[in-house]
């Protein structure tokens, strides 16, 4: 039986090894509806015609995670159709073709694969989550020859920054050793020093995990206690278990590195269960799928979300003074863009404004310059050398992006927000509201 | 009457067969699945401890625990492994796979080399633990936990199994011998049947089909009505 486990988990490679031991030529495996893509290229590469751009995107758009996927390929989804409708790039249209794999890594690998070898994407763009991208990563080292990259994945996490596989993603948002290290930096700074961990039993748990042990060791402290919860924990799950094994340690603040669904039912049963401190969470987390959870989970829900503090690494949708904020709302409201309705099969009502479908817009409009840089004869190789000429980038945030070998990772700011009014606003002090 | 025990005492020994084969082989079968499984749960643990500890020199070196804790994830869809987790060189968990959080039975240490040790863990089961150093020990080492439950449910359903294939032999055998019986006891019967008419002096004693069988309840037909003739023929003749 075990044996059979293990060829079971070993078939999922079986399409890919079929095709290479079968010399399989991969034009013979296009897609009716793709051929037009791939035969029409200019520069042979497939992907990319003189029509259209054809990109890849893995993400998130079934189960309780389902926001994350949704509100990403919105974000994104904005951008592309104004620049499709002001003419594409160089008369290139951007289309995604988008695939569900639920936040899970084998559907994400399924997916990968047929992306690459059957769709044969230009480039991918948009994965959701650590545990799918650092599965799916090995597949971009194996099949390097043909130069596919993965552009802005939505996790902060550090096996797609770093040796073996960096080479092979390009990273827009601050990693989560930055957003941990600012959340226990600034924790420590008005005096709360013993914090505890609330994860998700998984590679994204442990990326942030890891962050968090490196920053409390940086000032001399370790995780004071730790608790897990499985991945694909919905918002009706119990969390009684996780809170009580915090509690023993009397933590001064939790730090959350989780899915929405998950942290939202463990800030409620927290505070139902007497643990009153500051509880923060990751960017990652979907600020506003929390909040919604946590509001329509009781008539006064102020308990609930008045110790929470989120960071984020794109400035706040609320700030109309930042050029690009501008742009993603009024780009937002004039083409109201909706996931593939194919995909979304469980009921879910998009907001009109997002951090997460900000973070979609930005990393989009980011991918529209790299496309615009290769110039009129686009093709994979030139992908790294067009991210690499990306210097001192006005994005339309303060911020400026910049790439490079040793920097695949353009912006490196976090900003803090808590809830106010029922909605996230600014932190601005840390002193004023935690000590 | 006769016939009737006969058969009580048929079936009471083809029970008792039953019964006796159906233990016997019930005790082995544990005793060997069992010992097999276990034998197998064990050396599958140690491989896979080993294959991770190996894997996770590079990583603990050079990389992020983001990718040790995916490595330990795709282990764990392995049936029968219920944990995982990994320590350094001072006992600090760098990856695990509890949830809601690691018991304290663990936290308390584990096997050392490849020595496997049993363990009950509140909530959660019993498990064949195993271990496996990294980097000789310099870098921690590896801990796998095999589920315990699924070698029982699996003797459990060899057993089940077991038993049903000797139900259904055991209830084709009851069948047949009941035939058995029956065909063995017809010939006494009609024997029983010819004795009592011969006693009576019912019918013609010589033109009995029984006196036309060739097994021992026709010799005995035939005796009874030798002895019969004799037993006429000696006798003193009675008044008129």
């Amino acid at each position: 039986m075990l044996t059979r486990r293990l060829l079971m988990g070993a078939g999922l490679a079986v399409p890919w090894f079929r095709a290479i031991a079968a010399g399989e030529d991969a034009t013979n495996r296009i897609p009716d509806d793709l051929q037009g893509v791939a035969a029409a290229s200019s520069t042979g590469d497939a992907g990319v015609s003189d029509s259209e751009f054809l990109l890849g995107m893995s993400a998130a758009f079934s189960g309780p995670s389902r926001g994350l996927g949704i509100e990403l390929h919105r974000g994104a989804s904005a951008c592309f159709e104004h620049v499709n409708r002001q003419g594409g790039v160089a008369g290139r249209r951007i289309r995604i073709r988008t695939y569900d794999d639920g936040y899970q890594p084998d559907p994400a690998v399924n997916n990968t694969m047929t992306l690459m070898l059957d769709d044969r994407v230009f480039l991918l763009f948009g994965y959701v989550g650590t545990p799918t991208v650092t599965r799916v990563l090995p597949m971009l080292k194996k099949f390097q020859d043909r130069g596919t990259y993965l552009f802005f994945p939505f996790t902060g996490a550090a096996p797609q920054r770093e040796p073996p596989y960096g080479d092979f993603a390009f990273n827009l948002r601050a990693s989560y050793a930055q957003e941990t290290a600012g959340l226990v930096d600034n924790f420590v700074a008005v005096g709360r020093r013993r914090i505890a961990v609330f994860y998700q039993a998984d590679a994204y748990g442990r990326s942030g995990w890891s962050g968090v042990r490196a920053a409390l060791a940086r000032h001399g402290e370790t995780i004071a206690g730790e608790a897990t919860y499985r991945r694909g924990t919905k918002f009706t799950s119990i969390m009684r278990s996780q809170v009580e094994i915090l509690k023993k340690v009397d933590p001064e603040a939790v730090i959350c590195i989780g899915s929405y669904a998950a942290c939202a039912a463990f800030a409620r049963d927290a505070v139902d269960l007497g643990l009153q401190v500051p509880m923060a969470n990751l960017s990652f987390v979907g600020s506003e799928n929390l909040l919604k959870l946590l509001l329509e989970a009781h008539e006064d829900a102020e308990p609930y979300t008045r110790l929470l503090v989120n960071s984020q690494v794109v400035p706040s949708y609320e700030d109309v003074t930042i050029p690009a904020v501008r742009e993603y709302r009024d780009l937002m409201s004039r083409y109201d863009p909706q996931a593939p309705e194919e995909l979304v099969k469980e009921p879910y009502t998009p907001f009109p404004h997002s951090f997460v479908s900000l973070e979609g817009f930005l990393d989009a409009k980011l991918l529209v310059e790299v496309l615009r840089r290769l110039g009129d004869s686009p093709s994979r190789q030139g992908l790294e050398a067009a991210v690499f000429s990306i210097k001192d980038y006005n994005l339309g945030i303060r911020e400026r992006v910049s790439f490079g070998p040793e920097r695949r990772q353009g912006l490196q700011g976090v900003y803090y927000t808590v809830v106010e009014d029922g909605r996230f606003v600014t932190l601005n002090d840390w002193g004023g509201r935690f000590s | 009457m006769k016939v009737k025990k006969l058969f009580r005492k048929t079936l009471f020994g083809v029970f008792s067969l039953f019964g006796m084969i159906g233990l016997s082989t019930s005790i082995l079968c544990v005793y060997t699945v069992d010992t097999h499984l276990s034998e197998e749960y064990v050396t599958n643990s140690r491989g896979i401890a080993k294959t991770i500890a190996d894997a996770s020199v590079d990583i603990l070196l050079n990389r992020d625990l983001s990718a040790l804790q995916s490595l330990i994830d795709q282990f764990l869809e392995i049936q029968g492994i219920r944990y995982i987790y990994i320590t350094d060189e001072a006992g600090e968990f760098l990856a695990h796979t509890f949830v809601p959080g690691i018991p304290e039975e663990i936290r308390t240490g584990g096997p050392i080399g490849g020595a496997a040790v049993e363990r009950h863990l509140p909530g959660m089961g019993d498990f064949v633990e195993v271990g496996s150093p990294i980097l000789a020990g310099v870098a921690g080492a590896v801990h796998v936990g095999m589920d315990t439950s699924l070698i029982a449910l699996k003797i459990q359903r060899a057993i089940g199994q077991q038993i049903y294939l000797i139900s259904m032999v055991f209830v084709v055998g009851v069948f047949a011998a009941i035939w058995f019986v029956n065909l063995a006891a017809r010939p006494m019967g009609e024997l029983l049947a010819y004795a009592v008419a011969l006693a009576r002096g019912e019918g013609d004693p010589s033109k009995a089909p029984v006196l036309e069988r060739d097994d021992e309840a026709g010799q005995l037909a035939r005796l009874f009505l030798h002895m019969s003739d004799n037993g006429s023929a000696g006798a003193p003749a009675g008044p008129p």
